[in-house]
């Protein structure tokens, strides 16, 4: 059994849907006017650039960057506010036109600049390792992000003060081999972060699930590979390459791109999120609604599992009231657990693919909220009757396996006894030659102690069909159609013992149905088919009589449907109008 | 007459030994259990031999199919099988191939002591014993147009003691009268039932069961 409690270290939210704010229309303005500033300064101080040979290409370049970083990332923070992807891409979008200021003319801006220079790079793995909550969960994310940083902005500061350009106002003292050091093994380990980056977003991929949910999702892995071309053009800065001009122009087409590929990504978390919209129609449409397969459509996760807490029982259940353990944190599906008042009211199993979206669970399980409490209600009501049927099953079972020992004791022991009591009675008297009178009392006795045995036997065939256990189905019918009050016609169709309590439960039908014709029918004959079919046995009988069978009033048809019902079987009577009467009866014999 | 005996009730078992060597039968085997019996009848195989349905282990059907194979493989061994209830459905199963040498009743018969020798001999030299409470049963039922109406009440005793394989002598002793009047009684029961005519006695007991079930 699974508690609450050894759950609690999985990942889990609490449902926290409301407390993201969304920025005012006023924030929006003025960061996308501050946006429009910067790429308008920037771009003349590109253009009126003195030190680049063709200042109008490294402007359009810089432009084709920024103005998808800074456009997506407002979009995002202004439809998406939970998700600080939006925030983050603003930032990139900022830091971006920074690379132009070392070719600026004046020394300030040039010194500022070199400062800067490699930072864009940092932020963009930044970026692309925190899609989509804007937020990095995972130890080693952070571990590459920060040290990203560190070398982008740290060992930039160093390198400028020990002089890499001389000219930079910030150079403290003039220290060129060492610069030139410590600049290539700045530039060797952001290639080696930035290929960590790659690798963790595969590994975060091919983790995240078997069937990748959408195909945005994809889209974004795709410009992971932006990742590598930009280590590339690290590794490139070391060493003077001929090819690192085709490697920069796929580097900035593919950084311009992602931006507008995170956004359509995060826009398709909302579109997913209609769905949520569509749970409520739903479950206002049918409070009663059973909600796994509508959360499962929600999520757009068929394999989603929906688990109730039962406190009383300390256990968990699904929604047919079955009894489940939930899953630890090493396999492979993630929980979430829904709190009602602090207790813990569900439990949704998922696939890990949704973990990238706590956002849209969240949304979901709010949605589900009070129907969720009934659903439990619902369930725990299930796994009552699951147990009502399983003890009703154990009392029939036991009362069948008490007549059976009953049946046997009488057998063994009175019956064997009387046998004995009526060979020593016939023994005497055969010894009796001389004295006829004693003879005949002694016969008169044995043939007392006969009829007595007789009823005895009677009494015990009452209580159990014994012949049924030692021979089936097909010999004990055969007995009991032979003593029914009218001729019947019986055709057994099994080629194979039956479980003993269906066996008996079909013995019993057709003895209560054979009396009742006897009975109430007037019929001159009657009819009795059993056959398998892949599931059940089927058995039909019918009669030539008035009809008018029923299990309703004193008929013996209502013990048997009661005892029908405990197996899983079905009665069905049937009166046709031209006469007679059909009871057929299915008992599952799986 | 050499006999071996299958039966698990002591009681029940020492009677019957008792009764059938008084009645000059040799009981060459008395056992518990089926699979004793069998390897008896496979080592020396008696003329009769005498099973209870009802034997350990599991106190199923042990006996009956003890019974069986010694018909199937050993058919120059009479059976006579013993139970406290009698099935017919059984009854038919013993009955399959022919009437000739088997025999089934309720294990108080032993106790009619004239009765169940005379049984005994009759199924050991090749004739039948079938219970007449299976036949009695079958003859209370009701039927719509039933030919045994037909018949009259000394032809109806006939009918009885011809089904659990009484032969014709034994008939004529039992009701007190001349074995042409029972041949005469018998033919005109055929008749009367439509029954095609054999003079076979053991056929005949499997003729009128099967007539009777229908």
């Amino acid at each position: 059994m699974s508690r609450p409690d050894a759950a609690s270290d999985l990942p889990r939210s609490q449902i926290d849907l409301l407390s993201s704010r969304r920025p005012s229309a006023r924030t929006l303005w003025l960061t996308g006017a501050a946006g429009v500033l910067v790429v308008t300064v920037f771009s003349i101080v590109g253009a009126t650039s003195e030190r680049l040979p063709h200042p109008a290409v490294g402007v359009i370049i810089v432009c084709w960057v920024t103005v998808p970083y800074l456009a997506s990332g407002l979009i995002a923070w202004w439809r998406r506010p939970a998700s600080r992807l939006g925030l983050l891409m603003l930032a990139a979008g900022f830091a971006t036109p920074l690379a132009l200021l070392p070719v600026a003319n004046n020394k300030v801006l040039v010194s500022i600049g070199q400062l800067f220079e490699v930072l864009p790079a940092a932020m963009y793995l930044h970026v692309f390792l925190a899609y989509p909550t804007g937020r990095l969960r995972r130890w080693p994310e952070r571990l590459v992000v920060v040290s990203c940083y560190v070398a982008a902005l740290g060992l930039t500061a160093v390198k400028i003060a020990l002089g890499s350009s001389p000219s930079n106002i910030f150079t403290v003292s003039v220290h060129p081999v060492a610069a030139l050091r410590l600049g290539q093994v700045q530039f060797a380990l952001i290639s080696a972060l930035l290929l960590c980056g790659a690798a963790l977003l595969y590994l975060r991929r091919r983790a995240a699930g078997r069937s990748p949910r959408r195909f945005s999702a994809l889209l974004v892995d795709a410009f992971g590979l932006a990742l590598v071309t930009l280590a590339a053009l690290s590794i490139g800065g070391i060493r003077a390459w001929s090819g690192i001009g085709i490697v920069q122009g796929v580097t900035s087409v593919t950084l311009g791109l992602a931006p507008v590929a995170f956004l359509v990504a995060l826009l398709d978390l909302r579109l997913a999120r209609t769905d949520v919209g569509g749970l409520l129609i739903e479950l206002d449409r049918d409070p009663t609604l059973d909600l796994q397969a509508p959360l499962a459509r929600a999520l757009h996760d068929p394999s989603l599992q929906l688990a109730y807490w039962l406190p009383d029982h300390d256990t968990w259940i699904d929604q047919a009231g079955g009894r489940v353990t939930l899953p630890g944190p090493d396999q492979r599906r993630s929980i979430q657990m829904i709190y009602r008042d602090h207790e813990p009211v569900a439990a949704l199993l998922y696939d890990p693919a949704l973990d990238d979206e706590h956002e849209l669970l969240n949304a979901v399980s709010a949605a589900a909220g009070i129907a969720l409490e009934n659903g439990r209600l619902r369930a725990e009501l299930r796994a009552k009757l699951q147990q009502l049927q399983s003890s009703r099953v154990r009392v029939l079972e036991a009362g069948r396996r008490e007549r059976q020992r009953l049946e046997r004791d009488l057998h063994d022991g009175a019956q064997q006894r009387l046998v004995g009591i009526v060979i020593q009675l016939g023994l005497l008297e055969n010894q009796t030659t001389t004295d006829a009178q004693t003879k005949r009392r002694l016969t008169k006795t044995r043939q007392e102690v006969s009829e007595s045995l007789d009823q005895l036997r009677d009494i015990a065939r009452g209580i159990y069909p014994a012949v049924l256990s030692g021979h089936g189905l097909a010999i004990a019918l055969e007995s009991l159609t032979a003593s029914a009050a009218v001729p019947v016609s019986l055709r057994v169709g099994l080629t194979e013992r039956l479980p003993e309590p269906v066996e008996v439960a079909a013995y019993y039908v057709v003895s209560e149905a054979l009396t009742n014709i006897a009975k109430h029918a007037h019929a001159s004959s009657a009819t009795v088919d059993l056959e398998r079919d892949t599931e059940n046995l089927i058995v039909e009988i019918t009669d030539d009589g008035i009809g008018g069978a029923n299990t309703v009033g004193g008929s013996g048809l209502r013990g048997l449907s009661d005892r029908l019902d405990v197996l899983g079987g079905k009665l069905h009577i049937a009166n046709p109008a031209h006469g007679g009467a059909k009871l057929r009866v299915e008992i599952p014999c799986a | 007459m050499r006999i071996a005996i299958a039966e698990d009730s002591m009681l029940v078992r020492e009677g019957l030994t008792r009764i059938l060597r008084e009645a000059d039968n040799d009981v060459v085997a008395a056992f518990d259990n089926a699979d004793d019996l069998l390897r008896e009848v496979q080592r020396t195989p008696p003329d009769l031999v005498i099973v209870d349905i009802r034997l350990p282990p599991t106190h199923a059907d042990e006996g009956i199919r003890a019974a069986i194979h010694i018909r199937q493989h050993h058919p120059e061994v009479a059976v006579l099988v013993l139970s406290q209830y009698v099935e017919l459905g059984l009854a038919m199963q013993l009955l399959s191939d022919s009437a000739e040498g088997v025999g089934y009743l309720l294990k108080d018969r032993i106790g009619d002591i004239t009765e169940f020798t005379s049984a005994v001999q009759r199924v050991a030299a090749g004739g039948s014993a079938i219970d007449p409470k299976i036949i009695s049963a079958l003859l209370q039922r009701r039927r719509s147009d039933n030919p045994l109406t037909h018949l009259t009440p000394r032809e109806r005793d006939v009918l009885k003691l011809m089904a659990t394989g009484t032969s014709n002598q034994g008939i004529a002793d039992r009701l007190v009268i001349s074995t042409r009047a029972v041949e005469k009684y018998v033919s005109s029961i055929f008749d009367k039932l439509g029954i095609p005519s054999t003079r076979n006695e053991s056929r005949r007991v499997i003729a009128v069961l099967l007539y009777l079930r229908t």
